[in-house]
């Protein structure tokens, strides 16, 4: 693991985060002491590492319907919504 | 006395022979409410009217019946907002229960308001909520420990009996220790986790805050097994925890990892520690040196893999569906970037990054799956461990209450203040923080007794044992 | 090979999804029903609530094993969920639940039937070679929302999102867009076969995107990749792979190169528009989702799915064309359709007039868009039918009748050739005595028969049949009138 290259900005569009410059800035400098901390693991030897096994108990739901919200509680904390729809700025391919 | 000064498993008792009334409870503890929660602002929310009604319908035959209960503010109540301490959330309403929630509904309980938290459970200080601090009842000008300060400061107030919260990183133990009271992180899959507004999917858990080791596990009980709308909860049956308390520790194997008490800890926290440890062997325990050795890494791996599965679940997040939105949108682009920077605070800004960056296309390997790897040597290290012991003995926190304000520019060196809870977290175990003394300005001092997966019941037994024979969660801070 | 040139070669991969017919979402209990008001079959977990957590449907992953076993695919032990992590309105966590590293099938392959190919090339070559294309994977996750684009505004209907979706990745195996084509239509038999999926494109529960890339005749090295989305029908995959490399080779003969890169296929245009380049393209930051245990399909689930694995379409057709002698068309048909065959089969084991029986319900009865599940139609009346044409009792002509009598008032032929007073009379007796009337009734015809008129016989039958109002077996009376003639 050499020097981590954390791109703040390239980060934050990814994650849909509109920082400000100083935000990019401050996060840039604190999150790189951060990542120099976590150097250190590159260092542990990892090749024998114990496999988990999943359990035996199967915890899959039969296929049985259970019941819906009321569309309008469904629809109760939308910010905009419009004949039963949840509405949004026009999505353009 | 205030009946909000008793404890849970002595009004119970009391309710069942009816000497007292639900509403008595409920009138009680908003009379200190009014007293002392300007002060101390442990609640986002108060619901006089509503738990003085449900006070009054309460079946005191129920295990809980009639017990004010207050909810961390990140767990669902069909109809309440649930804000996680968060702008983003503002002016949601839950359409649903928590399953924590229900059950404790189902016991009878009676749901009093609900408590501030650091933003997304993410902190250790209670600083990074969006809806004001919470101080710490012992000394308003320091932090009640976090991301559960508000039911912490709520229960050591006595403006609560007895609080949810949950707990990542440390966030039910760290805050209970820096506030003098009990917090209980169970086993990971004893509680089901449906309803609580997920941080960390692999690492939270929800437990109580409560004054004594006993009222832990009466809602414990309550809350504790299998649920089929959480996939990672054990099928284990219910228990009912410790039923016949034996208040003896004679023949108890009990670790001190030696990686906990190192050099440079605050004098007071460790001297209180192995005083404690001197106790436990005075009473019949054994007590042996114990090695973690990649205590060192938690931290790093923890903030790792907490970041990014946080990342991954703060996603949603997006003003489409409910919460904030910001105004005016261009487009879908600008709704998501708008309503993220302006709904989410720095530090959860912070993790959101560094958890999608650990993910990324190229880093992925070096940092994520690393990471996973070396969480599976850390469970072996406690599995190592409990081969030889019974329980793990050690300070919860590695210093007492700091000062409001003292770190929030330093995050790295908050980070570091969870190393002593992370462990339990990224090992699955369980672990519960209790006082075990005060510093020279009676601060609060906790210790943590860890256990094996699913040890629960020893672990309240020791802890209940070392409880009674002090006096020191009978102390409250003076007002 | 698709330039006519035979320069360039195409190579092209399909990703299918296909919606898995099951009564509930994935990871919810809500119903996964087609057409239903919006946003009334929703709830916290396929609404992305906070703190909503999945529960993986048992049958949707039974399913999916069905169809990894039907298309002879390994089966993994044990599988895995990932979350698949980018942002869009359609998203209710703006990850997707999918597989990853553990999917549930790898491997296996599809036949190419050739009755799938478009009708005009089911004689070539191509189709006839059924060529087996070979999968890479099949996984399972969670479907997305719907929207609704307006002018200004889109709005979402999250009834869909959450449903169980089968996402069937191919090799880079098919040449032409006819294959394609026939791709689409031979999986989509063997889905019907086990009753995984209704698989309608137009109902969006089968979709298709397509990467193709073209290089020269004999190059061993792949062209620049491709991907195509927003193909809507299977025609319209064959569409928009005949238009997109033509402009590839285009590009490429002309020396330029292409860009790897999305396009969306515009159908109205009848042309592709590019969506996004690699640059844009999303990092999904796969991670296994720490909300799901681990699935072990070896403690039951495969045992399930292998009890139920039907036969398939390929053998099925081979059964009926040498069991019951039925064409190769006729068994492709009746292998499209189960209630159908098991309704022929029926009929078919009641006679050994198993081709005939085929006719019949092929030719004549399919076309009343019957219910083979409830139809008051017995298989066996088709039984009865054919044996009654076939043994002479009545001619082909009467059985028309019938059949169309045996659809308005269903029941025994044997009773509607009673009631209609159909019996073919093939009594000597009475048939000779009326070819004698018809020899008598008729001089001049008997004359142009003498004189070589061979197609004279033809006035004495007819004369004959009216006379026995159709039921004089035409066989029968053509020996009898030709042998007194003669005489």
């Amino acid at each position: 693991m050499s020097a981590p290259k954390l791109n703040v900005s390239d980060v934050a569009t990814l994650a849909r985060l509109a920082l400000t410059k100083e935000e990019t800035e401050k996060f840039t400098a604190q999150l790189g002491q951060v990542l120099a901390h976590m150097e250190a693991l590159a260092k542990i030897p990892t090749e024998n590492v114990p496999e988990v096994h999943p359990p035996d108990h199967p915890a899959l739901r039969k296929d049985v319907p259970s019941p819906s919200l009321p569309v309008e509680i469904a629809l109760s904390n939308a910010p905009a919504q419009a004949n039963d729809l949840i509405v949004v700025p026009k999505i353009v391919e | 006395m205030s009946l909000a000064h008793e404890t849970v498993a002595s009004l119970r008792r009391r309710l069942a022979k009816k000497e007292i009334k639900s509403r008595d409870i409920v009138s009680d503890l908003l009379k200190e409410i009014d007293a002392r929660e300007k002060t101390i602002h442990a609640y986002t929310q108060v619901d006089r009217e509503s738990a003085l009604k449900a006070a009054d319908q309460a079946d005191v035959s129920l295990p809980l019946g009639g017990i004010p209960i207050a909810l961390k503010d990140n767990l669902n109540a069909i109809g309440d907002p649930c804000t996680c301490s968060s702008k983003i959330l503002e002016g949601y309403k839950a359409p649903y229960d928590a399953t924590a929630v229900a059950r404790l509904r189902q016991a009878g309980a009676v749901f009093l308001g609900r408590t501030n938290m650091d933003e997304f459970a993410m902190g250790s200080s209670t600083e990074n909520s969006a809806l004001g601090v919470t101080r710490n009842p012992w000394d308003s000008s320091r932090i009640p420990g976090g991301s559960s300060g508000g039911s912490a400061a709520a229960v050591a107030g006595r403006i609560a009996l007895a609080a949810l919260g949950s707990d990542t990183g440390g966030s039910i133990r760290q805050p209970a220790a820096l506030c003098g009271c009990v917090g209980l992180k169970p086993t990971y899959g004893r509680i089901s986790r449906f309803g609580l507004v997920a941080f960390a999917s692999s690492l939270d858990q929800i437990g109580p805050l409560t004054r004594t080791v006993e009222d832990s596990a009466l809602l414990l009980s309550s809350l504790a097994g299998h649920d089929p709308r959480d996939n990672t909860t054990d099928p284990r049956s219910p228990e009912t925890f410790l039923s016949k308390p034996m208040n003896s520790v004679k023949g108890l194997k009990v670790g001190l990892p030696k990686e906990y008490f190192i050099p440079g800890m605050d004098g007071e926290t460790e001297k209180a520690v192995r005083a404690a440890a001197d106790w436990f062997q005075k009473n019949g325990a054994e007590i042996k040196e114990v090695s973690l050795p990649l205590t060192p890494s938690a931290i790093a791996v923890y903030y790792i893999l907490a970041t990014a599965e946080a990342s991954a679940n703060l996603a949603r997040f997006d003003g489409v569906r409910y919460g904030r939105r910001a105004a005016d949108p261009r487009d879908v682009l600008d709704l998501y970037q708008r309503t993220r920077e302006e709904g989410f605070g720095p530090e959860v800004k912070r993790r959101i990054i560094l958890g999608t960056f650990v993910l990324s296309a190229g880093y992925t390997d070096a940092y994520y799956r690393k990471a996973q790897k070396v969480r599976g040597l850390i469970r072996q290290d406690f599995e190592k461990a409990f081969q030889g012991c019974d329980l793990l003995l050690t300070p919860t926190s590695p210093e007492p209450a700091f000062q409001l304000g003292e770190r929030t520019q330093d995050p790295l060196k908050m980070y570091l203040a969870d190393v002593f809870t992370i462990s339990v977290n990224l090992a699955g175990t369980c672990g519960i923080s209790l006082p075990c003394g005060f510093t020279k300005s009676n601060l609060p001092i906790g210790l943590q007794l860890i256990g094996p997966r699913f040890g629960e019941e020893k672990m309240l037994q020791a802890a209940h044992a070392y409880e009674q024979s002090h006096d020191f969660w009978k102390r409250m801070p003076s007002w | 090979m698709v330039s006519a040139d035979g320069k360039w070669e195409a190579v092209i991969g399909l990703e299918v999804h296909c919606q898995v017919r099951t009564a509930t979402k994935m990871f919810c209990g809500c119903a996964n029903q087609y057409g239903a008001a919006p946003n009334t079959h929703v709830c916290p977990v396929c609404l992305g609530l906070p703190g909503s957590l999945p529960v993986p449907n048992e049958e949707a992953i039974r399913k999916t094993i069905l169809t990894g076993l039907m298309l002879g695919c390994r089966i993994a032990p044990v599988a895995r969920f990932d979350r698949k992590n980018y942002f869009y309105p359609d998203m209710p966590k703006n990850y997707q639940i999918s597989q990853y590293e553990d999917p549930l099938c790898a491997g296996g392959s599809v036949g190419l039937d050739p009755f799938q190919f478009p009708k005009e090339l089911q004689e070539t070559e191509e189709a006839q070679a059924r060529r087996k294309i070979r999968l890479v994977r099949i996984h399972l996750e969670e479907d997305v929302a719907k929207s609704f684009h307006f002018e200004e505004r889109s709005g979402i209907d999250f009834n869909r999102a959450g449903t169980p979706l089968m996402e069937i990745v191919t090799e880079a195996d098919l040449r032409t867009p006819g294959e394609a084509f026939a791709f689409l239509g031979s999986l989509r038999q063997i889905l019907w076969a086990g009753g995984v999926s209704d698989a309608d494109m137009e109902k969006g529960q089968l979709r298709c995107d397509v990467n193709v890339s073209v290089r020269p005749m004999g190059e061993a090295k792949f062209g620049t990749k491709v991907e195509l989305k927003n193909l809507n029908s299977i025609s319209g995959v064959r569409r928009a792979l005949v238009h997109e490399i033509a402009r590839q080779i285009a590009v490429v003969e002309k020396g330029g190169s292409l860009v790897q890169e999305t396009r969306r296929w515009d159908d109205n245009a009848g042309a592709t528009f590019t969506m996004r380049t690699k640059e844009q393209a999303h990092d999904y930051r796969y991670f296994p989702d720490p909300d799901l245990l681990p699935v072990r399909t070896d403690r039951g689930l495969q045992a399930a799915a292998k009890k139920s694995v039907p036969e398939l379409p390929a053998a099925m057709q081979d059964r009926l064309v040498k069991d019951f002698g039925v064409t190769a068309y006729q068994a492709s048909v009746l292998s499209c359709d189960r209630l159908l065959c098991g309704y022929y089969e029926k009929a078919a084991a009641k006679t050994k007039n198993k081709a005939a029986v085929a006719n019949w319900i092929l030719n004549d009865f399919l076309s009343t868009q019957p219910d083979p599940a409830t139809t008051p139609v017995k298989p066996e009346y088709f039984a009865e039918l054919a044996d009654l044409v076939t043994t002479g009792k009545i001619n082909s002509a009467q059985g028309k009748k019938v059949f169309a009598e045996l659809v308005a008032n269903p029941s025994s032929p044997h009773e509607i050739v009673k009631k209609l007073g159909l019996e073919q009379i093939s009594d000597l007796g009475a048939l000779m005595a009326m070819c004698e009337e018809a020899i008598a009734a008729n001089p001049r015809s008997v004359e142009d028969y003498r004189a070589g008129k061979m197609n004279a016989i033809n006035a004495l039958k007819g004369f004959v049949m009216k006379k026995s109002q159709g039921k004089a077996n035409p066989v029968q009376i053509d020996e009898i009138l030709k042998q007194q003639l003669g005489a």
